[in-house]
């Protein structure tokens, strides 16, 4: 009998044990500001970078030539101190690194450190290659180094590019002279994207990889963890624990360190909404900054009257349906969508109401426009198209589908995460009942729907675009004809045309009217079915100071302070 | 029995071996790239090319030249969606928690299990019989997400007992611990349950009974050391699933195990993550198995290990 | 040898038995209640005029309570405004379909994998006892979702409809990864048969392996291939919920208790407002459901199948 209680006993002891092996009981100690991120950290290497959680976190290691304002989130000097443009062609930067500029191991920050990070971006592209594009000669570089690449991996001799022929040089250790393409008046804001961060090649050369073939320089991501990571703004890295937490602790050498509020921030993981949200509750953490994700919970929270904690605003996002736009569906079928006539009808027979209220249920804005109205300055949005179901009939029957006779069965493709299929059933109820359309639904695996939205593999699909930087051109440089963003495949001379004439004009003004014309273009040929702008949602408490509101769902986490 | 262990021994790297085939054949199969970035933004080819390239991923033949050969020496190589995590590394932070949890679990399991087992035993075809099989089979008749949720819901939302979640304390095993605890718990009550009866039944049992020892004593000296031997070695295999964590739980309880990689890892297409998950899994599976299967010789000495058919 | 007495001639009183165990004859009466309601309810909840309509979207009725005055409401109303009734009635036939289905598949494989391992001995018995042992220790849920990810390219190239695709796929997904206990039971089985007399004599007499198999082991085999498919039909329901909590389960519109279970989660346990009932009413129709089986399943092993062999369930 003693014998068979051993089994428990031993196995409890051995729970115990591992317990301990688990790192259990170490660290927990609470940092002066703790939060949830969006999710877990991908990738920390500015390179690759283009989660939302990623770039937050950048913004605490890094800083730009440009930074951002902690409050209003516009472009202001970083690590840069001077920075003017030349006044006659407004396209030739001079920027001054500041003399006390540092990275997180006491070096100083040099303009080869820009010099050697931007170009990386050309030859090793990352997601966000394309915003180099707008310096002089960069696109040319890139286009020549990837020929030379695949060139040199079939085996053929070739001979690298001059980076000589991209206009960005160093004039000495701390003077930066870039000329652009266009004289794009957020170049500033571009300066204080993470595309645009330096990067310290020293520290990062025992993970260099250089392929013998081709001589292209790769890095195993392991530079971006503790202790490895150099970085040059307000916070290091002090640690990171696999799903976890990321411990940053502010960095002694950075030039403004007596503006930095925090001295601890600790980002907590949580996959589940939920669980998120009780650790909140408990106080284990000081920021949420995602209950946009988990919208049942804080539509309920605003359900309930609110409360002072929660914060919802509007994005600088957009939720909407694309349509393949080619000639003929994946399947073989004529595409009846390559007809615009359909696509205006399948747009103008949906009421967007429902779907905000029970699907996305966080108050979003209901959508008439791809770029979400107010959320850059003097930029007038045009009209969409109305929903008018009358007349969507009328344009379907035109198009020779009258009541939706013989038109044939599409299929709605989503991903298999959030609302999704919710709003797809909608849609599909919406397009039965209003247009006599039947509707297939497809939800996929995350992976899936991505490898088949970029290549047409779909009739009509969930799509959403989040802007980069404070220019509509962010939004309406993805329909672009060559654009590689462009799911739909919809080629529009006329607002290819429009685009590029707005990215030579110097009058503020007259370019965002340029956009506004050729967003409307894009609305009306209708290629996407906008159907709500996103909305952001954070819960905080009074205490925590210095965490705007703002579209972007940005944040400079130096100026981040809990009172208590 | 040297003899024998060492076979079983000298078989598992074969085994492993095989697994390690019929996993990265399923994932190389699966459509879907690891290196894709999830949904709105699409890869650049030539990046895409030079990732695959880094990760000797560019072709089945250059990702087993190169992974296979690591594996054998401990490295199980870079994994593909965690930038900059080796999967030695995401198994080190992972593993001990599941560990922990899981034999914390497997205490409660085996307890509760007999337990109940030998009490509906005793009282059978009696409504404590059906009722405590009820009990005990809520966890193989509930999804776990839900009984998980429920738990929560009561423990920590409503009487404010419990943490909710997180990893560290033992008062933070507790829920996550009954709730891994209920799968096991309820086969091993049954288990016990029917062997329970079979040695009731048996000429000894009666014998003793007949002599005019006390119920209780029969019951607990006599019957319930035979009657757990086939609980025994259900051991094994519902340790090993307990010990490698369970998605649900995890994700509920918001619990750093490793559980959550066999299906995040799959989801990520994180090829090299997901052959790791497995071989641990696997390792770990094989190991408890013959450690059962020594244990089982050593408990009941009269039982021939070597005669038994094969059993995970 | 018990099983030897399980022979046609002894149908009639194997019955009694079988129903005079309480476990069978309640579990029994429980399951077949809740087949019937939900077959019969199948003309309602397909019409799609009709209120309880699986996918009839009501305006403005988004998350209404249980209330008695309108069928549609009985149980409460969905966040699209469906009625969770409707839905609860169709998600029961599809989630026994799923799981009749997987437990067919898995059981056609167990017993062919079986049958063949025990009765041809030898090296066959040897190979296909190792792959079993090998399949064995792959994890579970891993093989489920890789399964399901490998093969729904496959079928939806070969099927019309992406909903029917996504069924197959459901019921192969889960039937390919559960054969293996029932694989293994049958082989015992079938090895202690075939020393006995009575196909010692049909072999001797010149019987085919297929006559063989159809007259005298499959007859012989049927108590524990009933217990084993019995038990194996609550856990497929149960994978599917675990594949709808990850979110690549069933495919929207169509319901099942363990898709409506895992839709219904956040909004029934979030701690700010809780919509109960979209939890409560599948969950209670699931575990009973389950509970029945796992009872009928339990019963009859005590019936037909007192002394097993080994001890895997």
């Amino acid at each position: 009998m003693l014998r068979l209680l051993l089994v428990p006993a031993i196995l409890a002891a051995l729970a115990a044990g591992a317990v301990i092996w688990s790192g259990g009981t170490a660290g927990s100690d609470r940092a002066d500001f703790a939060f949830i991120n969006r999710g877990d950290n991908k990738c920390l290497d500015p390179n690759q970078m283009s989660w939302m959680q990623d770039i937050r976190i950048a913004y605490a290691l890094w800083e730009g030539l440009y930074t951002l304002d902690p409050v209003t989130l516009k472009p202001i000097l970083g690590c840069a101190d001077r920075a003017q443009a030349d006044p006659q062609t407004h396209t030739v930067w001079t920027l001054h690194i500041r003399p006390d500029a540092r990275w997180s191991n006491g070096e100083a920050v040099t303009a080869r450190d820009f010099l050697f990070a931007w170009r990386r971006f050309l030859e090793t592209p990352g997601e966000y290659t394309y915003l180099h594009f707008y310096i002089r000669g960069a696109r040319q570089y890139a286009a020549a180094y990837a020929d030379y690449v695949k060139s040199a991996q079939s085996g053929v001799a070739a001979r690298r590019p001059d980076f000589s022929i991209v206009a960005e040089q160093a004039l000495d250790d701390r003077t930066l002279r870039v000329t652009l393409a266009d004289p794009i008046p957020f170049f500033p804001a571009l300066c204080a994207f993470p595309s645009f961060f330096p990067l310290n090649e020293k520290s990062m050369a025992p993970f260099a990889h250089t392929d013998p073939l081709t001589g292209v320089t790769t890095y195993d991501q392991a530079f971006t963890r503790p202790p490895n990571l150099v970085s040059n703004g307000p916070y290091r890295m002090a640690e990171w624990t696999f799903k976890r937490r990321m411990r940053l602790a502010a960095s002694q050498y950075y030039w403004d360190r007596a503006h930095v509020k925090s001295r601890v921030i600790d980002q907590i993981s949580a996959d589940d909404p939920l669980a998120a949200f009780r650790a909140y509750e408990r106080g284990e953490v000081d920021w949420l900054a995602n209950v946009d994700n988990a919208p049942d919970l804080a539509a309920d929270l605003l359900a309930k009257g609110g409360r002072g904690d929660l914060h919802v605003f509007t994005a600088f996002g957009t939720y909407f349906y694309t349509f393949n736009c080619l000639p003929t569906l994946p399947d073989g079928r004529k595409n009846p969508l390559a007809d615009v006539r359909v696509r205006q009808a399948l747009s103008m027979a949906i009421d967007k109401e429902p779907i905000v209220r029970e699907a996305a249920r966080l108050g979003q804005p209901v959508a008439a426009t791809y770029i979400p109205p107010g959320v850059f300055d003097d930029y007038v949005s045009p009209p969409g198209l109305p929903y008018d179901v009358a007349a969507a009939a009328r344009l379907l029957a035109d198009a020779g589908y009258p009541a939706g006779r013989g038109f044939p069965r599409l299929t709605i493709l989503y991903n298999n995460e959030g609302v999704h299929g919710d709003v797809a059933q909608i849609i599909s109820r919406q397009w039965l009942r209003n247009l006599g359309i039947e509707t297939a639904l497809e939800g996929v695996e995350i992976k899936i729907f991505g490898a088949r939205l970029y290549n047409q593999q779909y009739d009509i699909a969930r799509a959403s675009w989040y802007g980069d930087y404070d220019d509509p051109s962010t939004f309406t440089d993805k329909y672009l004809s060559d654009a590689e963003n462009n799911e739909a495949k919809w080629s529009n001379a006329r607002y290819d045309q429009l685009c590029a004439e707005a990215q030579k004009e110097v009058d503020a003004h007259r370019r965002l009217q340029l956009l506004s014309q050729a967003e409307h273009l894009l609305l009306q040929d209708a290629p996407i079915l906008p159907l709500y702008h996103y909305v952001n949602g954070y819960m905080f408490r009074d205490n925590v100071k210095g965490i705007p509101l703002a579209p972007s769902a940005m944040q400079m986490f130096k100026a981040i302070e809990v009172i208590r | 029995m040297v003899k024998f262990i060492a076979w079983r021994i000298a078989q598992l790297p074969l085994i492993l071996a095989a697994i390690y085939l019929i996993t990265f054949l399923l994932v190389w199969v699966a459509p879907g790239s690891p290196f894709m970035p999830g949904g709105e933004r699409k890869l650049d080819p030539t990046v895409e090319k030079m990732l695959k390239e880094q990760f000797h991923a560019q072709s089945l033949g250059a990702f087993l030249r190169y992974y296979p050969a690591r594996a054998l020496r401990g490295d199980l190589g870079p994994s593909m969606y965690y930038n900059g995590w080796s999967v030695n590394d995401v198994l080190r932070y992972s593993l001990p928690v599941s560990v922990a949890l899981g034999l914390f679990a497997m205490v409660i399991a085996t307890v509760a299990g007999c337990g109940i087992g030998v009490l509906a035993a005793m009282r059978r075809d009696s409504l404590l019989d059906y009722a405590s099989l009820a009990v005990a089979l809520v966890g193989i008749s509930l999804p776990g997400f839900v009984v998980a949720g429920i738990l929560l819901a009561i423990f920590c939302d409503h009487l404010h007992w419990l943490p909710s979640s997180g990893w560290g304390t033992l008062r933070q095993m507790i829920l996550p611990g009954v709730a891994l605890a209920l799968m096991p718990m309820a086969y091993i009550a049954r288990l016990m349950r029917v062997s329970m009866l079979d040695t009731l039944g048996n000429d000894y049992i009666r014998t003793a009974r007949a002599k005019g020892l006390a119920r209780a004593a029969v019951v607990w000296k006599h019957a319930f050391r035979n009657a757990f031997l086939p609980v025994f070695t259900y051991l094994g295999p519902a340790a090993a699933y307990a010990m490698t964590g369970s998605f649900v739980i995890e994700t509920v309880f918001n619990i750093p195990g490793l559980g959550q990689h066999f299906v995040n890892g799959v989801k990520n297409r994180d090829q090299t993550l997901i052959l790791g998950t497995v071989l641990v899994y696997a390792a770990v599976l094989l190991t408890l198995n013959l450690l059962v299967d020594i244990g089982y010789a050593l408990i009941d000495p009269r039982i021939d290990v070597t005669a038994k058919s094969p059993n995970a | 040898m018990t099983l030897a007495t399980l022979n046609p001639l002894a149908g009639q009183r194997l019955w009694q038995r079988v129903l005079s165990d309480r476990r069978v004859s309640i579990g029994g009466g429980i399951l077949l209640l809740l087949l019937t309601v939900c077959l019969l309810s199948l003309p309602w909840t397909r019409d799609a005029r009709g209120d309880l309509f699986y996918d009839r979207q009501h305006a403005n009725a988004s998350l209404l309570p249980p209330q008695t005055h309108q069928l549609w409401l009985l149980l409460g109303s969905t966040k699209l405004g469906t009625s969770l009734l409707g839905q609860c009635l169709i998600g029961g036939v599809i989630s026994l379909t799923i799981g009749v289905a997987a437990a067919a598949i898995s059981l056609v494989l167990g017993v062919a994998v079986g049958v063949l391992a025990g009765y041809h001995g030898g090296w066959i018995d040897s190979l296909l006892m190792r792959i079993v042992d090998i399949l064995y220790a792959l994890p579970y849920i891993l093989m489920v979702i890789l399964l399901k990810l490998a093969l729904e390219p496959l079928l939806l190239r070969l099927w019309l409809s992406t909903a029917a695709a996504n069924l197959v796929v459901l019921f192969l997904s889960i039937g390919l990864v559960s054969w293996l206990t029932m694989a293994r039971v049958i082989r015992g089985q079938v090895l202690s048969l075939r020393t006995l007399p009575f196909i010692e004599a049909a072999r001797a007499a010149g019987a085919g392996p297929l006559r063989i198999f159809l007259r005298h082991l499959l007859p012989n085999l049927v108590g524990p291939i009933a217990v084993y498919a019995t038990l194996t039909v609550p856990q497929a329901i149960l994978q599917e919920s675990l594949l709808s909590f990850l979110g690549i389960g069933i495919q929207k519109p169509l319901p099942t208790w363990g898709s409506l279970a895992s839709d219904g989660l956040t909004l029934a346990l979030n701690p700010i407002w809780s919509r109960w009932w979209l939890l409560v009413f599948p969950c209670t129709l699931l575990g009973v459901t389950l509970l029945a089986l796992n009872f009928i399943g339990d019963g009859l092993r005590d019936v037909l199948d007192p002394k097993r062999e080994g001890a895997k369930i």
